[in-house]
C-alpha cells in the first residue's frame, strides 16, 4: 500500500529542461512544487569535471548518462506486422536520465523553427494546392500546430536569453542581416552572445557553399562565444572546445544545462522540493478519469508513495511522456487499423546523415578542437524554402559543416572501400583522421499513419510495468527528400575541395541501433481538434485538464532542426498560459 | 624483421633522435640553419645576446629550474609553443613584469623561438622545498581536481591535465611549479595586470579568493616533487 504523503500544488514528472523550466516559474509565484526525478542528483562540481568526464568508453560507448536499459527499455519494430523486441542497448537516440535529463547531454544546436512549419498543413495547401500532400504519400498525417511562430517568438527570445546562445540574426523584425540566416524566421533582437569562432572545417564550408550560391551562417550555440550572466543572474563560461559535449556534460560552465542555467535558482527556492532516484509509476486520476489527484512513485529504497497535486506537469524525455500517458489511461490509444484514438499517433524523428568528404593531406582539419554546435552551415535546402512543385515530397533538411568532436573511438572516417579492419584499415584511419570533413544533413520527418507509439503487450520494465513499442519506418516521401539533398550536398564537398565524397542520405528500413538523432517528436501532439491531437495549444490534456504533457512529444510532425529550441519556447509559452489564465480559474483553456 | 628493414629502422630513429628538439609543425627551409635552433637558444640562455637581453640563465637556471625564491617560473619542459608566447605577451603587454618586460624587448623573434625551444628540451630537478601546510595542501588538492561547487570554479586539472601535468602545447604544467610564482600570477589576472587567456584564467581568477589561492599554488608546488605522495594518500 502506498504511503501518502501530504498534498503539494505542483508535481513535475522528471526535471529535465521543461521540469526544471517549469518548476522555476511555477516556484516563482510561490506554488509548492515537487520535482520528482527517477535519475541520480548530479552537478558540474564534483560530477562532471575531468578527467573522469572525458571517459569515452564510459560515456559514448557505455552511454552512462542515458536511461538505464536494463530497468526501462523501448521496444522497436519497423512495421505493425512485425514483432517488437527490447532495445538492449542505446543506438539511434539517446533518452538522458538524471536529474537535468538530456538537457545535460545535448550539444547545444539551438534553433527556432520557422513560420511555416507551425502551420504545415496549412501552408503546404495554399502553396501547392491540396492534392499535392496526396501524391507525396497516402498514409501522410501532417497537421497544423495550433500555435504559431509569431505566438512562440517572444517564447524562443526568452529562451535563448536563458541560454545565452551564441549566434548572428538573419532577420530582425523582417530585415535581413549580414551574415546571418537570410532564412531564419525574424527575430525581434539579437543573439544574446555573438557567434562562436569559425573553424577551419566550417570555412571550407563557407567557401564551397558561396561558389555555389547558397547562403552560409554560423551555427546558433549554447555552448558560449564569451562570458554572460543570464536573466537569473547565474553565469556561463566560455567554451573552451574540448570536443566532449554531446553524450557529456560539460566541465566548463559554458554549456546551458540546466545546472548552470536554471537549476541554482530553483534549488533555493523554500517552495520547490527536489526528490531524486524517484520513478513514477503513473498519474492517479479520480472517479470520473476527468482529473488528476497526484501521482504514484517510487523510491530508490522500493518504497512506494503517493503524492496528491493540484497539477500535475508530464516533463519526461518525449517518449516518456507518451508512455505515462499510456500508463495513466489518459486520453485514448492510437488504433493503426482505425485512425482513431490520439496517444501515441504521429510519433516521428528526425532525417540525418550527409556524406563525408576527404581532403588533401595538406588539409589539417584538427577535428578534436571541437565544440557541439560550432558549424557553419546553410538553410537553402531547409523545410519549404526551396520549390517542391515538381519534386514529388516536402520537407527539407539544413546542411552543414557540423563537427562535434574527433574523439578516438568513434572518430575514424575512411574512404568507401577501405576494408572494416587490420593493416590497411589502420593506414587509412591514420590517413584520414586529420583530413576529414563530415557533413550533416538534418532535417524534418513526415508524420505517418504507419508509425506509432504504444504499449508493448509482451515486455515489461523493472517496476512490471509495459515498455513503450516505437512503431516505425521513414515515410517513402522522407527518403525521396533526403536523397534529392544528397546530390546537391555531393557538390558541395566537391566545391570545399574534397578529393572522394561519400554520399550520403537517408535509407530504408530505419535502423534503431546505429545513432542518428535523439529528437524523438510526437506521440502527445499539440492541435486545436481532439480528434487528432491529444493536448490543446497550452500542452494541457484535452481529457484531463489538471496534467500538462510539455515537450517534443507535443511536436504534430517534426521541422528542419534540433528542437530543443522549440521545446524551450513552447514551454514558456505554456507556462504563461498556466500562470495568467489556468491558476486563476482552473479548467480547460481551451474548450474541445 | 629482415636486416634491412633493421637498418632502415635505426636510421629512422637516428633522424627522429636528431629532429626530437623540433617541435612539430615546425616548417624546416631548404637552406640555412634548422629553426628554432636550440644550441643556439643555449647560447642566449648563457651570454644573452648582442641587443642587451642578459643571460636567462641568471635568473631561471642552465637547467630551467630558476632559483627556488619562487620569483621566477620554473621553465624546465615547459611547452616551446607556450613558453615563446609568454615573452611575446610581455613585447605586446598583455603581461606586464618590470624585469622580464624589457628583457622580451630585447630578444628578436628568432631568439624567442630559440630560447623556448631550448628551456622546452631541458629538464631539471626539484628543489628541495620547506613543506606547506598539510590542510592548505588538501583544500588545494580539491580545487585543482574537483573545482568548487560553491563558486562555480571548474577544477583546475580540467585542462592543465591530471595532477597539473599540462597540455602542451597551449596549457602550461603546474605540477612542481613554484607556489609563489603560480600565486603571485592568479593575483595579475584577478587584479587585470595579465591580460591573456581572458577568456579562461581571469574568469577562474576572479572567484578565487586568497585562502583559495594560497591553497592551489602550495598544492601543485609539491606535485612532482616527491612531496605530493603524502598529500595524495
Amino acid at each position: 500500500m502506498a504511503q501518502r504523503l501530504k498534498p503539494v500544488d505542483v508535481v513535475t514528472i522528471g526535471v529535465g529542461l521543461t521540469g526544471s523550466l517549469t518548476a522555476l516559474e511555477l516556484a516563482k509565484t510561490g506554488l509548492k512544487v515537487v520535482g520528482l526525478e527517477r535519475g541520480a542528483p548530479r552537478d558540474t562540481v564534483p560530477d562532471f569535471q575531468s578527467p573522469a568526464i572525458h571517459d569515452e568508453l564510459r560515456f559514448s560507448i557505455r552511454k552512462a548518462m542515458m536511461q538505464d536499459n536494463v530497468k526501462e527499455a523501448v521496444t522497436f519494430r519497423n512495421s505493425a506486422d512485425q514483432t517488437a523486441l527490447p532495445l538492449r542497448r542505446w543506438g539511434s537516440f539517446l533518452p538522458g536520465t538524471g536529474l537535468g535529463g538530456s538537457f545535460v547531454h545535448w550539444n547545444g544546436q539551438t534553433f527556432r523553427f520557422q513560420v511555416a512549419d507551425f502551420i504545415y498543413r496549412t501552408h503546404i495547401e495554399q502553396r501547392y494546392g491540396k492534392k499535392f500532400l496526396d501524391a507525396c504519400g497516402p498514409d501522410l498525417t501532417i497537421q497544423d500546430w495550433g500555435v504559431t511562430y509569431a505566438e512562440l517568438e517572444p517564447y524562443y527570445d526568452r529562451f535563448e536569453y536563458l541560454l545565452g546562445t551564441s549566434g548572428k540574426a538573419g532577420n530582425i523584425k523582417g530585415q535581413i542581416q549580414p551574415g546571418g540566416n537570410p532564412f531564419e524566421a525574424p527575430r525581434a533582437r539579437e543573439y544574446p552572445t555573438p557567434p562562436m569562432k569559425e573553424t577551419y572545417f566550417g570555412a571550407l564550408f563557407r567557401k564551397g557553399a558561396s561558389d555555389l550560391g547558397y547562403h552560409p551562417y554560423p551555427q546558433p550555440s549554447a555552448n558560449l562565444s564569451q562570458p554572460y550572466t543570464n536573466p537569473e543572474g547565474l553565469a556561463l563560461q566560455q567554451c573552451v572546445f574540448c570536443g566532449f559535449c554531446e553524450r557529456y556534460a560539460c566541465e566548463h560552465y559554458a554549456k546551458a544545462s540546466p545546472q548552470t542555467v536554471i537549476l541554482p535558482v530553483l534549488l533555493e527556492k523554500p517552495n520547490y522540493e527536489l526528490r531524486t532516484n524517484c520513478q513514477v509509476l503513473r498519474i492517479n486520476l479520480d472517479s470520473t478519469g476527468k482529473k488528476a489527484t497526484g501521482v504514484t512513485y517510487v523510491d530508490a529504497a522500493g518504497t512506494e508513495y503517493e503524492q496528491p497535486a493540484d497539477l500535475v506537469l508530464i516533463t519526461a524525455f518525449p517518449l516518456n511522456n507518451v508512455r505515462m500517458l499510456l500508463l495513466s489511461g489518459i486520453g485514448k490509444p492510437y488504433d493503426p487499423k482505425t485512425g482513431e484514438g490520439v496517444v501515441g499517433r504521429n510519433y516521428t524523428y528526425q532525417t540525418v546523415g550527409g556524406p563525408t568528404v576527404f581532403m588533401d593531406e595538406s588539409i589539417n582539419i584538427n577535428p578534436f578542437m571541437a565544440s557541439g554546435a560550432n558549424g557553419t552551415m546553410i538553410d537553402d535546402f531547409s523545410g519549404d524554402n526551396f520549390d517542391h512543385s515538381q519534386l514529388g515530397f516536402v520537407g527539407g533538411q539544413y546542411v552543414g559543416a557540423i563537427m562535434t568532436n574527433g574523439r578516438p573511438i568513434e572518430f575514424h572516417p575512411t574512404p568507401p572501400g577501405t576494408p572494416p579492419w587490420g593493416l590497411e584499415w589502420k593506414q587509412a584511419v591514420a590517413r584520414h583522421y586529420n583530413h576529414t570533413v563530415l557533413i550533416q544533413q538534418h532535417g524534418t520527418s513526415t508524420a505517418s499513419r504507419l508509425n506509432y507509439l504504444s504499449l508493448d503487450p509482451t515486455y515489461r520494465d523493472a517496476w512490471g510495468l509495459p515498455l513503450l513499442r516505437m512503431t516505425f519506418d521513414f515515410p517513402d516521401n522522407d527518403i525521396r527528400m533526403s536523397q534529392y539533398i544528397a546530390d546537391k550536398v555531393v557538390e558541395i564537398g566537391r566545391a570545399m575541395g574534397g578529393t572522394t565524397v561519400a554520399r550520403g542520405g537517408t535509407k530504408r528500413p530505419y535502423n534503431a541501433t546505429v545513432y542518428q538523432s535523439t529528437h524523438n517528436t510526437g506521440g502527445a501532439v499539440m492541435g486545436d481538434d481532439p480528434g487528432t491531437s491529444v493536448v490543446n495549444r497550452y500542452l494541457q490534456c484535452w481529457d484531463v485538464s489538471n496534467v500538462f504533457s510539455i515537450g517534443g512529444s507535443a511536436f504534430p510532425q517534426n521541422g528542419t532542426y534540433n528542437y530543443t529550441g522549440t521545446i524551450g519556447a513552447m514551454t514558456y509559452w505554456a507556462l504563461d498560459a498556466i500562470k495568467n489564465k489556468y491558476l486563476k480559474s482552473p479548467g480547460p483553456l481551451v474548450q474541445a | 624483421m629482415t636486416r634491412k628493414r633493421l637498418v632502415r629502422s635505426a636510421v629512422a630513429a637516428m633522424l627522429v633522435a636528431g629532429l626530437g628538439s623540433a617541435p612539430i609543425g615546425v616548417a624546416h627551409t631548404q637552406s640555412g640553419p634548422p629553426r628554432p635552433d636550440v644550441k643556439r637558444g643555449a647560447v642566449i640562455v648563457t651570454q644573452g645576446t648582442a641587443r642587451g637581453a642578459p643571460a636567462c640563465a641568471q635568473c631561471h637556471a642552465f637547467n630551467g629550474a630558476s632559483d627556488g625564491s619562487g620569483a621566477f617560473p620554473r621553465l624546465a619542459e615547459q611547452s616551446s609553443y607556450y613558453l615563446s608566447k609568454q615573452i611575446r605577451a610581455f613585447i605586446s603587454g598583455d603581461r606586464v613584469n618590470a624585469v622580464m618586460s624589457p628583457i622580451a624587448e630585447a630578444l628578436s623573434s628568432d631568439d624567442i623561438a630559440d630560447v623556448s625551444a631550448y628551456y622546452a628540451a631541458v629538464s631539471a630537478p626539484f628543489p628541495p622545498l620547506p613543506a606547506a601546510d598539510a590542510a592548505l595542501v588538501k583544500r588545494g588538492e580539491e580545487l585543482a581536481k574537483v573545482g568548487s561547487a560553491a563558486k562555480d570554479i571548474p577544477a583546475c586539472d580540467n585542462c592543465h591535465g591530471p595532477g597539473g601535468a599540462g597540455e602542451p602545447p597551449a596549457i602550461p604544467y603546474l605540477a612542481g611549479q613554484y607556489g609563489r610564482y603560480i600565486a603571485f600570477e592568479l593575483h595579475m589576472w584577478q587584479r587585470g595586470f595579465r591580460k591573456s587567456s581572458p577568456e579562461a584564467m581571469a574568469q577562474v581568477a576572479k572567484r578565487l579568493d586568497d585562502q583559495d589561492i594560497a591553497a592551489i599554488a602550495a598544492y601543485y608546488q609539491q606535485v612532482g616533487s616527491g612531496a605530493d605522495a603524502v598529500a595524495s594518500h
